[in-house]
């Protein structure tokens, strides 16, 4: 201190002066305050979801769990809290405005909309949902964890889209290209070594752009029509054809009664035959005959108009009796028969 | 009084010499130390490190995993189709020394340089193939040989590309109109075609019915007719049995009953005086026989 020159020399004889106005142990005092901040800078708590890793003048030194802890302050340690067990979302082709409750998204066409292996276009949704499983690697190579995770997740959906055809995305494969996409987003974390886990890709949304959409809603509404013309036809069909079942039923029992009929008919006049036959061979034919004849004529010539023809001896003019004018009643004349 | 500015004084120079004769490399970074702009020491381990102060200086670099996004560009495929692609690319500096030497530790102007080599690889790679086969998974093969020449160029200045990857590989704006007219008329197709087939086979099955109903009636018509012909049959039989037993009387019998049918009042009959009916009027001659009117 001897060796300092004057007039510094002064400056801490005056600064001297002051702190042993002070007194020695109020220096000491805030001396002790400031060291224990210092080192109360220290503690640290670590959260029941993540991990602190710990750094000697930056380089790792060990991994340490949850709870409450201490490390030597700012040059000597420092750490970083990574939380390994939450699960991070990433979206693709659509943004969360709000999230839940009352959630509110918004599409982003230019990453929904990609090309399928027959040359078409499709819209799809995506979600991503992955977890650190390395927290060394994933605090000490990555960047910006989310946008690698998008960049890989989105690269790797449109492959898998790829492979397929427009029908096959929307429709079956759905669930397939997710569960796909999940193994080769993980094969490229692991080859960039990122040290996450991929939890799921899940195809939120897979449909035709908008610009097509009414395009194949009208295929299904065809598949409707399709549908609905084949049904009235059969109801058609279902209508008609127990009608003739009936109809026809009804021809085939008009025939059997006709039959019936015929046959009944022919019995009774059989019948009756027989009876007069019987009748007729139990007496004596030639009465029973002349009788038979006799009642019918009795039967026909009243009703008629009768003209006899006299066959004289020989003689050729005809002589005509009229027995209806000459017995001056006839069942009818020739004029009211017309 | 003394000792507390001894150890004021002794702290505050441990500080200074720590600074400036000492540094710390953090596990995500690795340190070239310049002196006079002349690289000394690479230094890829993390933690405490010395250097000769005033004279050295240290320069950081990122060790960490780069990624960046390749501006979309255009291409003409082979079958001499527009495609636009997106690529991003993984990379990382492996050689501090020479990334120092050459980039000036600029990450910045390394992304330029990482730009320009991708466009002109992407470009000459992917020419040479179809917009099928680009975007099938046969592309990867197509990236890792764009990854590799990259990488052959990048090497020399100290960057390792890890992974070159079509993100996007899309239709530029106005074939991509085209693509959706094609999938719309697509669609109209197969709609009309949905269409026509259940018209198709809603006329087949109501013809069906049609003709099922024709066949139904039809046959019940050929059953009426059979019965019916049965019926006649039948009663045809019943008749010639009955009258074959005594064919004359039939004959006489019936054909009195016919008489009776078949004359009727308005009918005018001329009769013989002759006839048997009438003999009596002339005065009577027992008949033995019968004979017809």
């Amino acid at each position: 201190m001897q060796d300092l020159e004057g007039d510094f020399q002064e400056n801490w004889r005056k600064w001297g002066r002051r702190l042993g106005k002070l007194g020695s142990w109020t220096g000491w005092l805030i001396i002790l305050v400031i060291a224990a901040f210092y080192l109360m800078s220290g503690f640290y708590q670590v959260g029941p979801a993540s991990v602190a890793l710990v750094k000697n003048f930056g380089a790792y030194s060990q991994t340490i769990g949850p709870g409450f802890h201490y490390h030597l302050p700012a040059p000597f340690q420092s750490v970083v809290l990574v939380n390994v067990s939450n699960v991070r979302n990433e979206d693709l082709g659509f943004r969360t405005v709000r999230p839940a409750p009352n959630p509110q998204y918004q599409a982003v066409p230019q990453e929904a909309l990609m090309l399928t292996g027959d040359g078409n276009i499709v819209y799809v949704e995506a979600i991503v949902q992955y977890q650190v499983k390395d927290a060394q690697m994933f605090a000490f190579n990555l960047i910006d964890p989310q946008l690698i995770v998008r960049q890989a997740a989105e690269a790797v959906i449109r492959e898998e889209v790829a492979k397929r055809t427009l029908d096959e995305v929307i429709t079956t494969q759905r669930t397939a290209i997710g569960s796909q996409s999940q193994v080769s987003l993980q094969a490229l974390l692991d080859r960039y070594q990122t040290g996450i886990a991929v939890r799921t890709v899940k195809i939120q949304a897979a449909r035709p752009p908008d610009q097509v959409l009414a395009a194949f809603d009208d295929v299904n509404s065809a598949r409707q029509d399709h549908d609905t013309f084949i049904n009235k036809a059969n109801q058609y069909k279902n209508t008609i054809l127990p009608k003739a079942l009936g109809q026809a039923q009804q021809i085939i029992n008009k025939a059997e009664g006709y039959k019936a009929q015929q046959v009944a008919l022919a019995q009774g006049t059989v019948a009756r035959f027989l009876d007069v036959l019987k009748a007729y061979r139990a007496g004596d034919p030639g009465v029973t005959r002349t009788r038979l004849y006799i009642e019918a004529m009795e039967q026909i010539l009243p009703k008629m108009n009768l003209i006899i023809l006299g066959a004289g001896e020989g003689n050729q003019t005809l002589n005509l009796l009229d027995l209806s004018k000459l017995l001056g009643q006839g069942p009818s004349s020739p004029k009211g028969g017309k | 009084m003394k000792t507390l500015v001894v150890f004021v004084v002794v702290v505050f120079l441990v500080f200074i010499g720590y600074r400036l004769a000492a540094f710390t490399v953090d596990q995500t970074q690795v340190a070239v130390v310049l002196q006079f702009g002349k690289i000394v020491k690479v230094v890829t381990q993390p933690g405490l490190h010395l250097k000769t102060p005033f004279l050295q200086s240290v320069v950081y670099i990122d060790h960490r995993l780069q990624d960046y996004s390749v501006k979309p560009q255009e291409i003409i495929t082979k079958d001499q189709r527009r495609l636009v692609v997106d690529n991003y690319v993984i990379w990382q500096v492996t050689d501090p020394r020479a990334f120092v030497k050459t980039m000036a530790g600029s990450f910045v102007q390394a992304q330029l340089r990482i730009d320009g080599v991708i466009y002109s690889n992407v470009r000459n790679v992917l020419a040479d193939h179809t917009v099928t086969d680009i975007i099938s998974p046969k592309r990867l093969a197509y990236l890792q040989q764009v990854t590799s020449s990259s990488q052959a160029q990048m090497k020399s200045y100290g960057l390792k590309l890890i992974d070159v990857h079509v993100k996007r590989a899309d239709l530029p704006e106005a074939n991509e109109q085209a693509v959706y007219k094609r999938m719309a008329s697509e669609r109209e197709q197969t709609a009309a075609q949905l269409r026509a087939q259940g018209e198709q086979q809603a006329t087949q099955i109501q013809a069906e019915a049609d003709k099922e109903v024709t066949i139904t009636i039809a046959e019940a018509q050929k059953e009426a007719d059979q019965t019916k012909g049965e019926g006649d049959a039948t009663a045809l039989k019943i008749f010639s049995d009955a009258y074959k037993q005594d064919p004359d009387f039939y004959r006489f019998w019936r054909t009195l009953q016919s008489y009776e049918q078949t004359f009727s009042g308005k009918d005018t009959l001329v009769l013989s005086s002759k006839a048997d009916y009438l003999r009596l009027l002339q005065g009577f001659q027992p008949a033995q026989t019968a004979q017809q009117p």
